[in-house]
């Protein structure tokens, strides 16, 4: 018992947010003030973990006989799931309040979400894993239609829980297959036994079924039909949390099946179907983000793209990829959450409005919020020196170093298109007048959230060695 | 150091502080910046003639190699003074130029932000930094060339340009990456050493290409020279220093920097060489029917950076000193020309080059200017210019082979270029005054004295060539090539071959200036073929990249979830088979056993329902069928003795029928139904998917699945369990958890329908 109680101490943060939850729950019930304690509730516990979570790195330890993981890696991931929930938390304190679908439940199932993502991020075994996704994904699925009175977020939510359900079928088809052939479910100890296991043909047609739930997770070509629809259709704050933790999560689950070919090294079987979404994804992101019209519908082909740019490294699958893909992950999302954050203010001033031709002008009505929007429009872009270039960059070149030279030149190609669409938001910001002329009021959490954002991504741009340090630190 | 380099960004962010003061202050106080730079590196002179060579390195990501190393040598040094010397007249010249102009300050800010990135590529010793310097140079021309961003076709070009040098830079650091597996090192200086390992390496050839795409777009070589015309639509200061004093020579300047580790290959040279004298050649013949001021000029401009690329190609000792000499003498001129354009344009309100004429009485000291200039840019003794053409009709004679064909083009290229000169620096000055929208006076001193400042450095570099060049050329370590030049440049060569080429070249020029109406109609015949114009090509690919992204999102993303699923069921279950094709021969499968009388019924009960789910023409029928196919799959399980599946199946079945028939009752009917052929298409793919799984649990029921829990739950049945019937024991024992959720699982199902029920009783 008191080595339980210890292992208890050592997942803080997951306690810390589970209590949380029911904290927040019973605020809910009882309280009626619940909207005005429950943000800073979540606030306390995000800040909290994502603060724990980075303090105690080194302290790497697997609990429960081998089902989670905590410090390591997984608290690089924790960190990035809670201080971007914690950020997209000031952006719904006047968000979710205008739209009236201020409920306490909002904030507990962001909590849930997270809170599976960190299971998700730091599990051993793959029920852990399964159990952690589906955690997140229901929370998201309700988060999707939060907004009950308008349809579209009605369209997405459904929609997103439909194909939702395909991945999870997949994901458990695929389970069944893995632990028939291995009969384990400890995610080391398949590691270590990959290339036996590989000889059997259900071992792979699982790991198959496996990949591809989760290729709908980070949204890659051809399985990212949900996601114009499903960014567009949610509330802006929950898309911004879907589209970079959620995101980071399943990435983080994919980056299992890379450190099984780093061990194992000639393993590389699902090198080729990386390589092929990759490619696809990139190259569909990128060219059909050019013909949209709304911003949120733009920046979910954006975010296709860039889950493209990510599987290079899957497909390289060598040790650059592995925290090329981390670093990656940490500035896309700083980066998206802070344009969410930017559209979440501006479409409270402009009758939930979206589209581009929202942002003429917007450079002499808020110097401050076109400047930050162009900053993550840049980063996101790939322009040096900000973080999403090193991002790229890494990427890049473990594929040249997986002689992958052709999937970074397709990346570079993909890129070049890709400027055209984030400088285009540029172009109406500081080129074009607006049309309507709209009083704009920006609150302070909002804004002190943007900021936030924008700092981290300049500071991985201008001192990537600080983050890469750290994530080769935990990787080694 | 650090700090020079970047005192332009500094600059940037100070500026809107000065401003506060008074715009007036900014625009002048604000050149001290750049002059301050130029003293800077102008204090290193002595020592970089001498030979020496300074290094400087910062630390910035030690982890990836990636540092502030800053390297100064002869070319380095050339390259920073013309930037600050430039950078510090057209300071000077905007405070005049955009007078009055609201947007003042965003100017200085922009040009800040790209002369310190200017600064900064032409300084770094380390590619990657290199590379971000370039990128951002990319990034504030954009915005110096939309400046006047209200006009649409200043948009346009701004964009133009963005995306030709972002996909050229963005090829650059792919080339670049290649450099650094090559090599192992980011410093361009210890890359310059190996030039064995870089030409033997398996990359060279994407390594050349790649980087030459960067450096072709950047110095507007042919076929990418489209941008550099277009993005005339800049301010003239804006043009005169980026599109041809500094921005459109860092491409030139990266390969005189790269030379030495290439220049040993023949894919290399021969590729300046052929691009380099294409760009000469066509620039100029295709400047012949432009009427702005400023395309001429620019025009010109692009056949002087054919000419540079075209000297490194040959890159023999004269070739490189043609190089320097040339792009010394090119950027004092060619930037005097433009400013002279700016002010003609500020001055009279039009660069239409038909409307003006005569305007020497009206504007005699922008006439000297523009008179010395073109005198130099013609090449005429004693200026600059005339020393820079010498040497490169030197350099190309000294040719073996192909000299004397390289010699007539060089010529004839010139020839467009005097031409050129004459339309700029003459013909606006002289013959009878035309009206013109404003009324032209004199241009105020800060207008006139940083063109003048640039004329008559062209005549001091010309005349005492031998006092300030020649040192410089002679003994710097230029970094172009690796040995030490030792030729004397002086300005009289005596009577001798290239003389009377330099002469001829004059005379044809001003024969075509004259004779210009009679040629006109020839050139106009002959480019009016839009095939041969890469910036048709550029039109077509931006506008057939725009359409297939609406045309994708129309046919893709249309919103229909069922196209959706189809689509996702297809994909998944075709790489199923693949896989299933690729690892795995089917003559492994056993379909041993034997099959029982039940076994065929519940098959043939299963296949009538799903047909019935399929078919049916009500909600309901099809629910039924479903119901169907579920409650036989459970007595599957019954079978295959899982009771406590079975036993799940059938209440999770019951209660999900009852759920849909209440959801669905309140439904409308069946409208309408999908079209035959989409039908077929629906047919296809289910019965495929259900081929590929039907195959799969073919294997799985081929394979043995070692399981360790069936003979544990045997052997502890009785010990743990106390009890002898396993499945009793595992149900209420083993997995008692599973059993409290599955029930959890129908108790919550039962009050949904429990609630349902209640919904109805309401609305009754």
């Amino acid at each position: 018992m008191p080595q339980n109680s210890q292992e208890i101490l050592l997942m803080l943060p997951h306690v810390v947010i589970g209590v949380g939850i029911v904290i927040s729950l019973l605020i809910e019930m009882y309280s009626k003030k619940s909207e005005t304690i429950l943000p800073w509730i979540s606030l306390f516990v995000f800040v909290f973990a994502g603060v724990h979570s980075i303090i105690n790195i080194s302290a790497n330890q697997i609990l429960f006989g081998g089902m989670l993981e905590v410090g390591g890696k997984p608290a690089i991931f924790n960190f990035i799931f809670n201080i971007g929930a914690a950020l997209l938390i000031l952006n719904s304190i006047d968000y979710i309040k205008k739209y009236e679908s201020n409920h306490g439940e909002y904030y507990i199932l962001i909590q849930s979400a997270i809170l599976g993502m960190m299971v998700m991020a730091g599990s051993k075994d793959i029920f852990m894993i399964f159990i952690g996704l589906e955690l997140m994904s229901i929370a998201f699925y309700v988060l999707a239609g939060i907004n009950k009175k308008k349809s579209s977020s009605n369209e997405a939510a459904l929609k997103y829980f439909l194909l939702g359900a395909f991945a999870t079928g997949f994901i458990v088809y695929g389970i069944a297959l893995i632990y028939g052939v291995s009969s384990t479910t400890s995610v080391d100890s398949i590691i270590q036994n990959f290339s036996t296991f590989t000889q059997n043909i259900l071992f792979i047609v699982g790991l198959l079924l496996f990949i591809i739930g989760f290729s709908f997770k980070i949204a890659a070509f051809p399985f990212h039909m949900w996601v114009p629809d499903v960014y567009q259709g949610s509330a802006t704050t929950v898309t911004g949390l879907m589209s970079t933790t959620g995101k980071t999560a399943a990435f983080s689950v994919l980056l299992i099946i890379l450190s099984a070919s780093l061990i194992n090294y000639n393993i590389d079987i699902f090198a080729p179907y990386f390589a092929v979404i990759a490619t696809l994804s990139m190259l569909y992101g990128s060219i059909v983000a050019i013909a949209q019209k709304n911003l949120k519908r733009m920046l979910a082909y954006s975010s296709i793209s860039h889950a493209g740019y990510m599987a290079i490294g899957l497909a390289a699958a060598n040790s650059e990829a592995f925290s090329g893909i981390i670093f990656y992950l940490a500035a896309y999302t700083f980066m998206n959450i802070g344009a969410f954050g930017i559209i979440s203010i501006i479409e409270k001033q402009n009758d939930a409005n979206t589209d581009l031709t929202a942002y003429a002008g917007l450079a002499s009505k808020s110097p401050i919020l076109a400047a930050f929007m162009s900053l993550f429009m840049f980063a996101l872009a790939g322009i040096p020196p900000l973080a999403g270039f090193f991002g790229k960059y890494y990427v890049f070149i473990s594929a040249i170093e997986a002689d992958l030279t052709w999937l970074a030149v397709v990346g570079v190609f993909s890129s070049v298109i890709s400027v055209y669409f984030y400088l285009r938001l540029v172009v109406y910001m500081y080129f074009k007048e607006s049309e309507k002329d709209i009083d704009l009021h920006i609150d302070k959490y909002s804004l002190l959230s943007v900021v936030v954002s924008g700092i981290l991504v300049i500071y991985f741009g201008i001192s990537p060695d600080s983050l890469l340090n750290l994530i080769l630190s935990v990787v080694n | 150091m650090l700090f020079f380099v970047l005192l332009g960004f500094i600059t940037a962010v100070l500026v809107p502080l000065i401003k506060k003061i008074s715009d007036n202050f900014l625009s002048w106080i604000i050149p001290i910046i750049p002059a301050s730079i130029f003293f800077y590196f102008a204090s290193f002179y002595y020592q970089i003639a001498d030979g020496e060579v300074i290094k400087v390195s910062y630390s910035w990501i030690p982890s990836l190699g990636i540092n502030f190393d800053f390297y100064i040598d002869g070319l380095s040094l050339v390259f920073a003074m013309i930037i600050s010397l430039v950078g510090t007249v057209v300071y000077l010249y905007a405070g005049s130029y955009l007078k009055g102009d609201t947007r003042l300050s965003k100017f200085y800010i922009y040009i800040s932000i790209f002369m310190s990135s200017m600064i900064g590529v032409v300084t770094s010793d380390n590619l990657m930094t290199l590379f971000i310097f370039w990128e951002l140079t990319s990034i504030s021309s954009y915005l110096l060339i939309g400046f006047n961003h209200e006009k649409e076709s200043s948009r346009y070009s701004a964009l133009q340009a963005l995306l030709v040098t972002g996909l050229g830079g963005l090829a650059l650091l792919a080339g670049f990456i290649l450099l650094y597996i090559t090599t192992g090192t980011w410093d361009i200086s210890e890359i310059n050493k190996m030039p064995a390992e870089v030409i033997g390496s398996s990359y060279f050839f994407l390594i050349v290409i790649f980087i030459l795409l960067g450096t072709f777009t950047k110095s507007a070589q042919f076929p990418f020279h489209f941008w550099l015309p277009n993005a005339m639509e800049a301010p003239t200061p804006v043009s005169a220093y980026l599109h041809s004093a500094t921005m459109v020579k860092a491409g030139i300047y990266l390969m005189a920097r790269l030379n030495p580790a290439f220049g040993n290959s023949i894919l290399w040279n021969d590729l300046l060489l052929v691009f380099g004298t294409a760009t000469m050649l066509f620039a100029a013949v295709l400047s012949f029917k432009q009427t702005d001021l400023k395309k001429l000029l620019a025009y010109s401009t692009l056949s002087v950076l054919g000419t540079l690329t075209m000297l490194i190609g040959i890159g023999s000792d004269l070739a490189i000193k043609a190089f320097i000499i040339y792009l010394i003498a090119h950027s004092l001129y060619k930037g005097t020309l433009f400013l002279v354009a700016g002010i003609i344009d500020h001055e009279t309100g039009t660069r239409n080059i038909e409307k003006l004429s005569g305007l020497r009485k009206l504007m005699p000291i922008t006439m000297i200017i523009a008179v010395a200039a073109s005198l130099s840019k013609m090449g005429i003794i004693p200026l600059v210019g005339f020393v820079g053409k010498e040497t490169v009709y030197a350099s190309v004679l000294e040719l073996p082979i192909f000299g004397n064909y390289l010699i007539v083009i060089t010529i004839l290229a010139n020839m467009f270029v005097v031409y050129i000169t004459a339309m700029v620096g003459f013909r606006p000055f002289f013959g009878k005054l035309k009206s013109t929208p404003k009324n032209p006076h004199e241009a105020p001193f800060r207008m006139w004295s940083g063109p003048m400042f640039l004329a008559l450095s062209g005549l001091v570099l010309g005349i005492f060539s031998s006092l300030f060049l020649n040192k410089l050329i002679n003994s710097s370590e230029l970094g172009i090539i690796s040995e030490r030049l030792n030729i004397p440049v002086k300005l009289w060569h005596g009577f001798n071959l290239e003389l009377l080429l330099s002469t001829i070249t004059v005379l044809l020029g001003l024969f075509l200036y004259f004779k210009r109406e009679y040629f006109l109609k020839f050139v106009a015949s002959f480019s009016s073929v839009k095939f041969v114009q890469p910036s048709y090509y550029y039109q077509f690919i931006f506008d057939g990249t725009l359409s297939l992204a609406k045309y994708i999102t129309s046919k893709i993303q249309n919103g229909y979830l069922r196209f959706y699923i189809l689509v996702i069921l297809l994909t998944t279950f075709s790489l199923i088979a693949y896989t299933l094709h690729t690892f795995y021969s089917f003559n492994e499968i056993n379909i041993g056993g034997s099959v029982s009388v039940y076994e065929v019924i519940l098959a043939f009960i299963l296949i009538i329902s799903t047909l019935l789910a399929v078919s049916a023409k009500s909600r309901l029928a099809a629910i039924v069928g479903l119901g169907g196919v579920g409650y036989v799959i459970a007595l599957f399980f019954l079978i295959y003795s899982a009771p406590d599946l079975a036993m799940t199946q059938f209440s999770i079945e019951t209660l999900t029928v009852i759920l849909f028939v209440l959801v669905i009752y309140k439904l409308p009917k069946y409208l309408s139904f999908s079209s035959t052929t989409r039908r077929i298409r629906d047919i296809i793919v289910a019965s495929f998917a259900g081929l590929t799984m039907f195959f799969l649990v073919l294997v799985i029921s081929g394979t043995s699945l070692t399981s360790e829990l069936k003979e544990y739950f045997i052997a502890e049945s009785y010990p743990s369990g106390k009890g002898l019937n396993v499945v009793n024991v595992i149900l209420v024992d083993f997995r008692a958890l599973d059993t409290l959720g599955e029930i959890t699982v129908l108790a919550v199902a039962a009050i949904g329908v429990y609630s349902l029920l209640k919904l109805r009783k309401k609305d009754n």
